[in-house]
């Protein structure tokens, strides 16, 4: 017995209540999705499917929906690459400047979005663009892969800090070789880190936008046209119900990282 | 769950002496080959593709474009940032962005706080579980979406517009943005706090009630020190975010515009990408100074 036992009660009331604060809106945007009046009256007068009806006809949000799922994959992929290696040599390697490196592949997420975005952009501007390659799908996927890359770092580091280096040094010593080792102890140890670290860095890449929209071009993403149609009153109803969509679709992943990682969605991002 | 009795596993086959042997070998005896095998793609995506395209902003920032036809002068000059400096309406601006981002950091500490303590040191640990998830969980639906969430709460027919009885204006503005922007960056705070306050030992409380100290002042004098590198931690987001932050005021904004969207509206709807370029020093310079001034309390270990 550590807190009063007002001190108890206190908390918990104040948990509570923020907690539905920060649902709050997000129930209110669901109930939208379903609202029957056309300018969203508050409270609704009536509840209707047709919204959801009209989305999935909608040509725009299909097709941006695509190019999301594309920019996702591709980013977690490059992530999955480049923050394991990162982690393995971090981990298991003491070297020069391994401080500073920890805190470079934390800058992406320490250093204000708009950074990135401006000096992508600029990139693409005075050095891809003279080299033939314009701004699209190739160059988000690289602006999402460099703070993707985070995540995995993270909870691969994190899992290999927890097992330590005793299992490998044990398959070299019964005489496996270096790719053995990785195929047979290695990676069966952080594959279920991996798969945290790929859903939140795919979870990541899908709902960015402001890197993103110094990168795309015309390469529309879910959120870019989402923005686009924000202020159109005759798409409101559609962008309801993506919001709906989006707002459930993003409890999946979260639940299966947790799930699967215990230090996933706990401890850090 | 069902055991089977695994195969006894087969003796290891004697490695030939393959290419892949050879290699396996060479690894395993030099160390400093492995480690820059696997600093090798990750150094060059990091140097390359960031800091490299940060390290060519600050060149951009020293040219200035053509008026007539929109083409980059690539001739070195202060231009951009003497009007930076000397326009008043960019300190505003600039002083108002800071003032939002310092008003995010308070605002999210302050409403983290209870509920960082009550997870790690009131609930049990299935409660605990499940507070952990219910605070992540709306990190990741989407920003947009919380933004738009908020848009349609203050709008003219809203639910929080009715509740303060103002139907039919909007409760768009510079607090709508500070508000928005708190609740956005909230689980940033929440995630580094509760970590923070689960390392600390239930002992050092109990001393604390021993030497007879009642709640608030064990708060005071023991958790809260303890805590600064925690709450330095989650500062780093809440502040980094809002500054960096283009959208927000965009939606619930109304005429607000912050230091982002001075950043955007030359890139895009000017097209004067140089200036862009200088402004964005601005956001990298005050996170710099931020960063360099929590370094001693060993905050940036806990990213």
């Amino acid at each position: 017995m550590i807190l009063s036992r007002a001190a108890r009660i206190w908390l918990g009331t104040l948990t509570s209540l923020v907690l539905a604060l920060i649902y709050l809106p997000l129930a209110v945007v669901i109930i939208n999705s379903f609202n029957s009046s056309r300018t969203f009256a508050w409270p609704p007068p009536g509840l209707t499917l047709a919204w959801w009806g009209k989305a999935a006809q909608s040509q725009g949000l299909r097709d941006s929906l695509w190019n999301s799922i594309q920019a996702g994959l591709f980013a977690t992929l490059f992530a999955l690459i480049l923050g394991t290696m990162l982690a393995s040599a971090v981990a298991r390697f003491s070297f020069f400047g391994r401080e500073t490196l920890s805190l470079l592949v934390v800058l992406p997420l320490a250093l204000p979005g708009i950074v990135t975005g401006v000096a992508l952009s600029n990139t693409i501007t005075t050095v891809l663009h003279p080299l033939g390659i314009s701004a699209g799908l190739f160059t988000v996927v690289v602006g999402h892969a460099t703070f993707c890359m985070v995540v995995v770092y993270n909870n691969v580091l994190a899992r290999l800090r927890r097992t330590g280096g005793t299992l490998e040094e044990a398959s070299a010593d019964l005489g496996a070789d270096r790719f053995r080792t990785f195929r047979l102890v290695t990676f069966p140890l952080i594959r279920s880190a991996l798969l945290a670290g790929a859903l939140l860095a795919f979870a990541l890449s899908f709902d960015e936008i402001i890197v993103t929209t110094f990168t795309a071009g015309n390469f529309k993403t879910l959120p870019l046209w989402i923005f686009e149609n924000l202020f159109r009153p005759n798409q409101a109803p559609v962008i309801n119900v993506a919001a709906a969509a989006l707002i459930v679709l993003a409890i999946a992943p979260v639940w299966l990282a947790h799930r699967l990682g215990g230090d996933a969605a706990g401890g850090r991002l | 769950m069902t055991i089977t009795q695994a195969k006894p596993p087969a003796p290891p086959r004697p490695e030939r002496s393959t290419l892949r042997h050879g290699i396996s070998v060479g690894l395993a005896r030099r160390a400093w080959l492995r480690l820059s095998g696997l600093l090798s793609l990750p150094l060059f995506w990091l140097v390359v593709a960031y800091l490299g395209a940060l390290a060519a902003m600050f060149v951009t920032a020293f040219w200035t474009i053509d008026s007539f036809t929109s083409e980059l002068d690539k001739t070195f000059t202060w231009e951009n940032f003497r009007t930076l400096v000397g326009k008043p309406v960019y300190r505003t601006v600039a002083v108002r962005s800071l003032v939002v981002a310092a008003g995010v950091t308070l605002i999210d500490a302050v409403v983290a706080m209870p509920i960082a303590l009550y997870m790690a040191k009131v609930a049990k640990p299935r409660t605990r579980a499940l507070l952990v998830v219910l605070v992540m969980t709306p990190l990741w639906a989407s920003y947009l979406v919380k933004a738009y969430a908020w848009r349609v709460m203050l709008s003219g027919d809203g639910p929080v517009t009715r509740l303060v009885g103002t139907v039919g204006e909007p409760l768009y503005g510079l607090g709508a943005t500070t508000v928005v922007l708190a609740y956005l960056w909230l689980p940033y705070m929440i995630i580094p706090l509760f970590a923070g306050i689960d390392r600390i030992p239930n002992s050092m409380l109990e001393a604390s009630a021993d030497l007879g100290g009642r709640t608030w002042r064990t708060y005071r004098s023991v958790l809260l020190p303890l805590l600064a590198p925690a709450l330095v931690a989650g500062s780093i987001f809440t502040f980094s975010l809002s500054l960096g932050d283009l959208y927000t005021a965009k939606i619930v904004g109304g005429t607000t515009q912050l230091f982002s969207n001075v950043i955007y509206d030359n890139l895009v709807t000017a097209n004067n990408l140089p200036f862009a370029a200088a402004a964005g020093a601005f956001p990298v310079l005050v996170m710099v100074i931020y960063l360099a001034a929590v370094k001693r309390t060993g905050a940036l270990e806990n990213l």
